[in-house]
């Protein structure tokens, strides 16, 4: 592949199926044999199944639950609490109790409303803030972590300090919205059960699937088929439904559809974490910081899963870019009796993110300095310590990027012209607002080095087409081609030569799963080394293989007890600008300019980059002041895209974004992570915005309509 | 198998009236609405009671024609239809706009939209202040209603089953002369639901005000219009004296009494539209338009 950089743009492999609409994803999917799953799950959010009363089932019809589950009632992901069929307890609204089998729908549905269940209910915990007061409650508290300064010297400081600003920060639910809602299919053969679905974690379901069949390494496979869109949603929650299949198969000895309609994924999928953040920070009289004690509060649902994990970045990220003195941070997944919440693109750090930069935000304002200006002040450096006593080893370029962005946005003129057109202008306010932040490639700690172990797999066929053998998912976001591309490039033959089929755990070793921005870097360097192995021995008209497994950098180790050491290999940056118009009577924004510029290493791909900025960013606004889900009495209410609302394309503008070099040694070509990174700015740059329009400070997104009228009530009343 | 729906698709409106006139049917002229009404869960055909007429297709139904000064809009234009139409006036185009998206712009019909009665359909608080008459047709003949006598409730129309709604009548619209203005709130800025709607229509002669009318939408089962309270502005000068405008208010927030749902709060609901009725009678100005 002749190509003088690597960004350059080539066409996206899966371009083709994509656009002409031929591409088969699972729900198009019909095998011989076949059947239709549907679930019954419980209509109550707490309490015990006393007893279960199936209608007469039609012949070809048949019940599977708890007790046709060779192994484990459990989805294999970190704790075992997680019921595949729940059978004593029900922990949430749609928790999945058994599922019906049989050959139409139509006759399923009816047959799902026949079910009759009795249960005793209990008291259930519906709100993070209920749980928050009953956090002694054993059960209650499903994970805690905290570290820092110790809480002495920050008392000392405290006594001496000119003021202590208390803030209490929330945050919503998030729902990925992925275009295809989950489906998985088991397809029944008597010596394999194949599980082919929409995924991200290809492993981690074969994992679920060992524990659940009770089966051998052969007994079970599982193949991804093209995936519409992950965020997240995709890398926990698939795991559940590979188990109810891939049970169900096998008892009824047929292979079964689970495909959800949007409207059932809505309200039974996991979302991100709604979070509750308080900050505690001492000043002196100009306003600098003196000491800072966070504390996170996660809703966790009814399960842990892999919210453990999730605190753990949430926490990480608790100072976001910045460098405090005498910084000390808590956190605790809580556990309430609504649908359990997952990973989502930015895994914990979006709700860190916005937290830190509102209320640092509202520190600067206190100290009456312009907001960035007030940040630049507490600005990482390379060579700094991070927060868990590791090290910002690599250049950091961010004042280059925040220097860059206030030019392209014309920020300072902006400030002045927004200020005399709020006068002026009694219905609409503008304002403008900025965001700094980073993401840590790859698995927290040493987690790639101690769990995830990748290796990766080239075959060269005889007659010169190189085939990748890795175990991740592209989902949308652009593997097929990046990930081709390096391989291409390394081996200096032409792009169309590699292949990159739907893998299938028969055919590729575990390279990880796909999350935690970490393929490209990880995944991809790992073939760009194995691409130079296989070129170094290359020979003409003969197959030839390829193995590279994954090598950790030297970094301070990782003590997840002591939440110390380093806890990423590498950091992405970026900054954000957002203008935004308010119209005072309505309460509706409109996004007027949105700017940013990113540091991702080396950018493997323009177009792909592009369409994570562009995607990541819409993202991460809309969850800054558009998308809004509730829960009410553990119910989800918002069932419906409409009723959710993530943006349309009439809701977004034309993202002005720049990306800048900083090649970092251990990523292909210099690349690191990107894909959460784009999310992360989205959220509190639109925050500042709307305080910066409306002259006022806000705790909590996202920032609706019906918040900024309840604002702005609120001030009329204290103002009259 | 799935289940055997009888379709009728008559070539002749007369057709169809007959038909109409002898069994009860659901009439699908977009079907956006219809056919969401019916969903059924996934991989199941929609179930829909009765047989089915389609009427989108009716040449009858489908014009736009002046009648003196009236404006005669047929009930199957489809929105993307009345877009490129020029007699449309340029608010109900501004109400259109905002309308879903343009794949059901070019299948949902206005027609579709007065019958479907959704408390809060988007053009219904815009015809309910250019006070619009329905033509209502079937085999025994015309009758016109009015528009806010045809809508009962959500949902409810007083339509016979023999009936078919086949034009909308925008009275004196052609004079021109007032100005109106329309607002949609939604949570976005397509495909959204309205959380509020607002109409407003103003006509003056010099700066006293000849005729006045507001309408709200999604803040109560129907839209929400009071001949009583414009009458009390009949009369008066612009810019109307701040004693006048918070009469208005007043009166207006005695009757709004919307509700909580997934999509928006009560109080937001009231304020917003209370905000918006200020704001139209606060102008120091009024342009035709």
């Amino acid at each position: 592949m002749d190509l003088k950089d690597i960004s350059t743009s080539v066409p996206r492999k899966d371009h083709k199926g994509k656009v002409s609409g031929q591409l088969a994803y699972i729900s198009d999917v019909k095998v011989e044999n076949m059947v239709y799953g549907v679930l019954y799950r419980s209509p109550i959010a707490y309490g015990k199944i006393i007893s279960i009363q199936l209608p007469n089932l039609p012949e070809g019809y048949e019940a599977v639950g708890a007790e046709d589950i060779p192994g484990p009632n459990y989805v294999k992901i970190i704790k075992e609490d997680q019921p595949i069929f729940a059978n004593d307890w029900v922990n949430y609204i749609g928790e999945p109790i058994l599922m019906l089998v049989g050959g139409d729908l139509n006759i399923l549905y009816s047959l799902l409303d026949e079910v009759k269940i009795e249960l005793e209910e209990h008291q259930a915990i519906y709100t993070l803030d209920k749980a928050i007061k009953q956090k002694s409650v054993p059960g209650v508290n499903m994970a805690s972590y905290e570290f820092g300064e110790s809480l002495e010297i920050i008392s000392a400081i405290e006594l001496k300090a000119h003021q202590i600003i208390e803030e209490e920060y929330d945050t919503g639910y998030q729902e990925h919205v992925y275009l295809e809602p989950q489906g998985m299919l088991a397809i029944y053969k008597e010596d394999e059960i194949v599980v082919q679905g929409s995924m991200q974690c290809l492993y981690y379901i074969k994992n679920a699937l060992l524990s659940a069949l009770a089966c051998g390494d052969d007994d079970v496979r599982v193949v991804q088929s093209p995936t519409g869109g992950g965020f997240g949603g995709k890398e926990d929650y698939p795991s559940m439904m590979a188990c109810h299949v891939a049970v169900a198969a096998k008892a009824v000895k047929k292979s079964v559809m689970l495909v959800f309609d949007r409207s059932e994924d809505m309200v039974v999928t996991t979302k991100r974490h709604p979070a509750k953040l308080k900050y505690r920070t001492a000043i002196d009289k100009d306003g600098n910081i003196l000491s800072m004690c966070v504390e996170i509060f996660l809703d966790g649902g009814a399960n842990v899963g892999l919210s453990s994990v999730v605190l753990q970045r949430a926490l990480i990220n608790s100072a976001g870019v910045y460098k405090i003195p005498h910084f000390h941070s808590k956190g605790y997944v809580l556990k309430t009796n609504t649908v359990p919440n997952g990973a989502f693109r930015g895994f914990g750090a979006p709700q860190s993110f916005a937290g830190i930069e509102s209320h640092i935000g509202h520190l600067s304002k206190l100290a009456n300095i312009d907001p960035i200006e007030y940040k630049r002040k507490y600005l990482v450096k390379q060579g700094d310590p991070t927060i868990t006593k590791g090290n910002f080893r690599d250049p950091i370029l961010m004042e280059e990027m925040i220097e860059d962005l206030l030019n392209a946005s014309d920020y300072k003129k902006k400030k002045v012209e927004f200020q005399t057109f709020n006068q002026q202008n009694q219905r609409y306010k503008k304002g403008i607002g900025t965001s700094l932040f980073l993401h840590g490639c790859g698995f927290t700690g040493s987690g790639e080095r101690d769990h995830i172990k990748a290796t990766v797999k080239l075959v060269k066929s005889k007659d010169g087409k190189v085939i990748l053998k890795i175990s991740n998912s592209d989902m949308g976001q652009g593997i097929y081609t990046t990930l081709s591309k390096i391989v291409a490039k390394e081996l200096d033959i032409l792009y169309e030569k590699v292949l990159y089929p739907d893998p299938d755990t028969k055919e590729v070793p575990d390279s990880g799963p796909t999350v935690a921005s970490r393929t490209t870097m990880i995944v991809g360097k790992l073939l760009q080394r194995a691409a130079k192995k296989l070129k170094d021995q290359w020979q003409s008209g003969v197959e030839q293989e390829v193995v590279e497994h994954y090598v950790h950098r030297e970094m301070i180790p990782w003590d997840e007890k002591t939440f110390t050491g380093d806890a990423y290999p590498a950091y992405s940056w970026g900054v954000n600008i957002v203008e935004v118009e308010v119209d005072t009577l309505t309460g509706n924004l409109k996004l007027e300019k949105v700017y940013a510029n990113y540091e991702v290493g080396k950018v493997i791909d323009d177009r792909v980059m592009k369409g994570q900025i562009d995607g990541g960013l819409a993202q991460g606004l809309a969850y800054g002041y558009l998308e809004k889900m509730t829960s009410r009495e553990g119910k989800i209410q918002q069932k419906s895209i409409s009723d959710y609302g993530p943006p349309t394309s009439l809701d977004v503008v034309t993202i002005q974004s720049k990306v800048f070099d900083n090649p970092y040694a251990d990523g292909p070509y210099g690349a690191k992570g990107a894909g959460e990174l784009t999310l992360i700015g989205g959220a509190p740059a639109v925050q500042a915005a709307i305080e910066d329009a409306l002259q006022t400070s806000f705790q909590q997104i996202p920032i609706t309509p019906e918040v900024i009228i309840e604002s702005l009530w609120m001030r009329e009343g204290e103002e009259g | 198998m799935a289940e055997k729906i009888i379709a009728y698709r008559f070539d002749r409106l007369d057709q169809t009236l007959s038909q109409l006139n002898n069994e009860n049917c659901v009439i699908i002229a977009g079907g956006t609405d219809v056919m969401v009404l019916h969903k059924s869960r996934r991989g199941v055909p929609p179930k829909i009671p009765k047989p089915i007429v389609f009427i989108d297709h009716l040449s009858e139904l489908k014009r736009v024609y002046q009648n003196d000064k009236d404006l005669h809009i047929g009930a199957c234009c489809t929105y993307s239809e009345l877009l490129e139409d020029p007699f449309i006036p340029s608010p109900l185009k501004d109400a259109i706009k905002t309308i879903a998206a343009p794949a059901i712009r070019n299948r949902g019909t206005l027609g579709g939209n007065i019958c479907n009665a959704s408390p809060a359909g988007d053009t219904l608080p815009l015809l309910y202040i250019y006070n619009a008459k329905l033509l209502l047709r079937s085999v025994k003949g015309d009758r016109i209603v009015a528009i806010s006598d045809f809508i009962q409730g959500p949902r409810r129309v007083q339509r016979d089953h023999n009936e078919i709604l086949a034009e909308i009548i925008l009275p004196s619209i052609l004079e021109g002369g007032s100005h109106v203005v329309f607002e949609k709130v939604g949570n976005r800025n397509a495909d959204a639901i309205a959380k509020v709607g607002f109409a407003g229509y103003i006509r003056l002669n010099g700066a006293r005000i000849d005729d006045v009318r507001f309408a709200f939408g999604a803040v109560g089962p129907t839209m929400v219009r009071s001949m009583d309270i414009e009458k009390k502005l009949l009369g008066k000068t612009v810019p109307l004296a701040a004693a006048d405008i918070a009469q208005i208010v007043a009166a207006f927030d005695k009757i709004i009494k919307p509700i909580d749902d997934q999509r928006s709060t009560a109080l937001y609901r009231k304020t917003v539209a209370l905000n918006l009725l200020r704001y139209f009678l606060s102008m120091k100005q009024y342009q035709p338009n």
